[in-house]
């Protein structure tokens, strides 16, 4: 009954108690490791429901081009996700992906109107700059994009390969940018930036990307048949086919490496090795991609770097060292040292060199370069050593992911408006908001474990054949059930008022997560990073003190009745049914779906948080309005909570006490929890619907019989 | 804290036959607690004595309710004085003390007690409590090593244990305690055996005057100061 606390909890409790009051501000890991800040939370929670509409409004407002990053983002969120620390983080790059699929994204069409007269440049057409382009046009200002290439998209089209982002993703957001009216100018490279204010831009955002490729500084590296990674990857994305021969090494460890490895795979290339002067360990490339990279064929050679290369009959000789890990370098990776007379021979066909790129800012522009050859910037206002010239992407941070990108183009727009409209730049509210901490011992010990469901892939043998995409979409139900894993950081049950509160201590001992604590002052705490929202201490309290944090999750049931009543006394199935459903599993997956065809019509459902909360109240309340019989239908053993339907059992028998006392069958109540056992519920709760239409008939005839 | 039940809910129905119009009233502090009427509990009887009414059909009642923080103090009953003139009877779901002190504060109102005030306790675990004290005005825990034996002995005697006790269990029921065996083994683990050895006389019950009053302030004179001020 009253668990020992864990030293952790203790000091945790401590300094809890130290930061009063209580915070409402608390962001969720996710969102607050999001560069654009997503309201993840939110849109996962939507997808849990099945309410994937509004999901897609909750993703699209946070980004220009959901589609694209649904595809290729780099997902720091689930490296923060706070369900690692119980098992695996939420899969929220594939739920996105998912509810822009079964949302329709396609379908949605964008416009803006001009409402400033100030022109905009913006130099480069990479994630940056078409962000930038988005949010100035949803501002009001005409924008024009220039370009170099002959088509839109920088690094996500010369870079990315297809098989990671489908053209036709990019074709679709690119065709927004027209309908929303910016000027496009391909094939336009820009060489100064005087000339675009002598032609009228009030403002200039640079943003031309990190295309050029370091040199590895060893001999024969000019030699034919060795390829820098960047341009490799542009000729393909382009539509060239480079000759390769049949066998490739790919130097380097990071995306860039892997994308080539890939793409030179799909080329037809028999083998290709790559070579990489660190451990698996240390390797920047996304994890899920380098195995993916394998598991297509590609070869790693750890701990392997080139030395020198020599061109002999048209191929390569390249001489490599083995290398040993020494003492963690700046980046916080393990030094690489060559091992002396470890050298040794390796033949190749071509060498693509992918160590990393830097930007290439024509000295024209007039814009102060800094180290690695980046343009430097202020971070917090984007501006450059010049007046009206702005810089963001990777010309500023050097080669980095496309959502950092997109976020960059995001603030230089509304920096640009700050500019143009002589205001003063305000922080942003999100740094201004503390995000909720780890979670305690106690409290992950308790939540159900349920491993983490990926969305399926193609197999390795057929996507080596063509560039087609590797990732394909979750069905239904996985994603409904992906989705609700998530823990909702931050939007649990809070004690709102505090002068009700009896210190009952009733939270803190139906609490199945050991949340509520008492602090030192003798006043139950419910702190709001720990609190998995699970409802039971909501409806368990009995001074009605503590409400769910979310407004969504705390609308009144009675509320939601009201409008059931409304909309049965139209219809004219009898008699009148009412279902209290878990708004996830039950509902989002649709389980019940079939209840209003057939035998089942008559009956209403009112989706809950968790069929925990539903009060003894709720449940008469739904008598009162004239309902015949009640059931509650709970997901049991699919539930991400424990033990929730000791709760709703407690509560049926209460209110089936005092329907007996009332008068009324006892059995026009009833719960269904799903279990292995109970696999077929939508039958059970058909021949429950059956038993209260005969207790109803029953009740109809005595009537008519006593008038 | 004050312990108590609610009272079925024929009882209440029988009970609020003659009146029209019904305020079932809370109480906050300990009716709350032992979930009895609090909030929650006011609401559930609100909805079941409606749901009652309208299966029946022939219930003239309405039904208003509010919780207060404590009805035992007459202060907090004045928020109800707009209240009280549209309604023909209060059930209160306060304790004994809680309907009379309505009771008091509005003579021409009938009250109806909802609860059953069973005893003073604590709680074991969840919704489950042990009475621990009986009020006698006359506290001898000293001497019994923080174990009461007028509320935990069955038959409630200073010098115990009495013959009937068995394996450490009381005679009266065997699945209760004896109080006089964990009155020994506490003041074994005390070191304080030999006050198991003393005889304590008999209270004199008949001396405790009801009902009793207390007073936790001071009388002072004020003498002159009081003319001062005044």
């Amino acid at each position: 009954m009253y668990p020992l606390v864990d030293d952790t909890t203790r000091e945790y409790q401590a300094n809890q108690t130290k930061k009063a009051p209580v915070d409402h501000s608390l962001i969720p890991p996710c969102q607050a490791a999001c560069p654009l800040h997503m309201e993840i939370r939110e849109y996962v929670d939507l997808v849990a429901q099945g309410r994937i509409m509004e999901a897609l409004q909750v993703i699209r407002s946070g980004n220009p081009f959901p589609s694209i990053c649904a595809y290729v983002c780099t997902h720091p969120c689930e490296e923060a996700c706070r369900r690692c620390q119980v098992d695996n983080p939420i899969a929220i790059r594939a739920l996105k992906r998912f509810a822009l699929e079964f949302g329709g994204d396609r379908m949605i069409q964008a416009e803006a109107e001009t409402t400033h007269h100030e022109k905009v440049a913006i130099v480069g057409s990479g994630p940056a700059g078409l962000a930038c382009a988005y949010y100035l046009r949803e501002l009001g200002y005409p924008a024009t994009i220039f370009e170099a290439h002959s088509e839109l998209g920088g690094m996500l089209r010369v870079g990315i390969p297809q098989y990671r982002l489908p053209r036709e993703v990019l074709e679709t957001e690119v065709q927004r940018l027209t309908q929303m009216g910016v000027e496009i100018r391909t094939e336009t490279r820009v060489v100064s930036l005087d000339l675009l204010f002598d032609l009228g831009y009030k403002a200039i955002f640079i943003t031309i990307g990190a295309h050029q490729s370091l040199r590895m500084g060893i001999e024969g590296e000019d030699s034919p048949g060795v390829i820098d990674g960047a341009t490799f990857l542009r000729e393909v994305n382009l539509g060239l086919k480079p000759s390769l021969g049949k066998k490739v090494a790919v130097v380097g460890g990071g995306n860039v490496a892997i994308d080539a490895a890939r793409t030179a795979l799909r080329l037809g290339v028999h083998k290709v090795n790559i070579l990489y002067r660190r451990s698996r360990e240390e390797m920047p490339a996304d994890p899920a991609e380098i195995d993916q990279a394998l598991e297509e064929g590609a070869e790693i050679l750890f701990l392997v770097a080139p030395t020198r290369i020599r061109g002999e009959n048209g191929r390569l000789c390249v001489t490599c060292v083995r290398m040993e890990l020494g003492e963690p370098d700046a980046s916080g990776r393990r030094q690489p040292i060559p091992i002396k007379d470890s050298d040794f021979d390796h033949e190749f066909d071509t060498l693509i060199t992918a160590i990393g790129q830097a930007p290439q800012t024509p000295v024209d522009f007039h814009v102060s370069v800094g180290r690695g050859s980046t343009i430097q910037v202020d971070t917090v206002t984007l501006t450059t050593n010049r007046r009206g010239v702005f810089a963001g992407g990777d010309a500023v941070t050097g080669p980095a992911t496309v959502t950092e990108a997109l976020a960059a183009g995001r603030l230089a727009a509304s920096r640009i408006d700050d500019y143009l409209q002589h205001r003063y730049p305000l922080v942003s509210k999100e740094t201004r908001e503390s995000v909720s901490g780890d979670l305690l011992p106690e409290t992950i010990e308790m939540i159900r474990k349920i491993g983490r469901l990926e969305p399926p892939i193609l197999p390795p043998r057929k996507r080596k054949k063509d560039f087609k995409a590797v990732e394909l979409i979750y069905d239904w139900e996985v994603a409904i059930n992906e989705a609700r894993r998530c823990l909702r950081c931050g939007m649990g049950a809070e004690i709102l008022f505090q002068d009700k509160c009896a210190t009952c201590l009733t939270c803190l001992r139906v609490c199945p997560y050991h949340v509520p604590y008492l602090d030192a002052s003798g006043t139950i705490q419910i702190p709001d990073d720990q609190c998995q929202a699970c409802g039971i201490c909501v409806a368990e309290c009995p001074a009605k003190a503590i409400v769910l944090r979310k407004l969504y999750d705390r609308r009144h049931i009675t509320e939601e009745l009201d409008y059931i009543l409304k909309s049965a006394a139209q219809s004219t199935v009898k008699p009148l049914i009412i279902g209290f459903c878990c708004q996830y599993g039950l509902f989002g997956t649709g389980t019940l779906a079939g209840l209003w065809r057939g035998p089942g019509a008559g009956t209403w459902i009112v989706p809950v948080l968790c069929v925990a909360k539903v009060e003894a109240d709720h449940i008469l309340r739904a008598f009162e309005m004239g309902a015949e019989g009640v059931f509650i239908a709970g997901c049991g053993e699919q539930c991400a909570r424990e033990n929730t339907a000791l709760w709703v059992r407690q509560r049926v028998e209460k209110v089936r006490r005092a329907l007996a006392q009332i008068g009324l069958e006892p059995e026009r109540l009833q719960s269904f929890i799903l279990s292995a056992t109970r696999e077929n519920l939508a039958k059970e709760i058909d021949s429950f619907i059956e038993q209260v239409a005969g207790l109803y008939l029953a009740s109809v005839i005595t009537q008519e019989v006593k008038s | 804290m004050i312990v108590a039940e609610q009272k079925t809910l024929e009882e209440i129905r029988r009970m609020i036959t003659p009146y029209a119009r019904v305020l079932i009233l809370g109480c906050g502090t300990c009716m709350t607690v032992c979930d009895a009427g609090g909030e929650r509990e006011v609401s559930f009887l609100h909805n079941a004595l409606r749901v009652a009414q309208a299966k029946s059909g022939n219930g003239t009642h309405t039904f208003s309710e509010y919780t207060l923080k404590r009805q035992c103090d007459p202060e907090f009953l004045d928020v109800l004085s707009d209240q009280i003139t549209d309604v023909d009877t209060v059930l209160s779901l306060g304790c004994g003390i809680g309907v009379q002190a309505i009771a008091e504060r509005y003579p021409d109102l009938p009250v109806l007690p909802g609860v059953n005030t069973s005893f003073m306790g604590m709680a074991k675990e969840l919704g489950v409590w042990d009475e621990r004290c009986a009020a006698c005005g006359d506290c001898r825990l000293e001497e019994t090593a923080g174990i009461c034996p007028i509320t935990r002995c069955t038959k409630g005697i200073l010098n115990g244990p009495c013959a009937g006790t068995k394996d450490g269990k009381c005679e009266a029921n065997k699945d209760m305690d004896c109080a006089w065996v964990l009155i020994y083994k506490r003041l074994e683990r005390l070191e304080q055996l030999e006050k198991m050895r003393r005889y304590y006389p008999m209270r004199n019950f008949r001396a405790i005057p009801r009902p009793k009053r207390l007073t936790s302030r001071i009388s002072v004179d004020m003498g002159e100061d009081n003319e001062d001020n005044g």
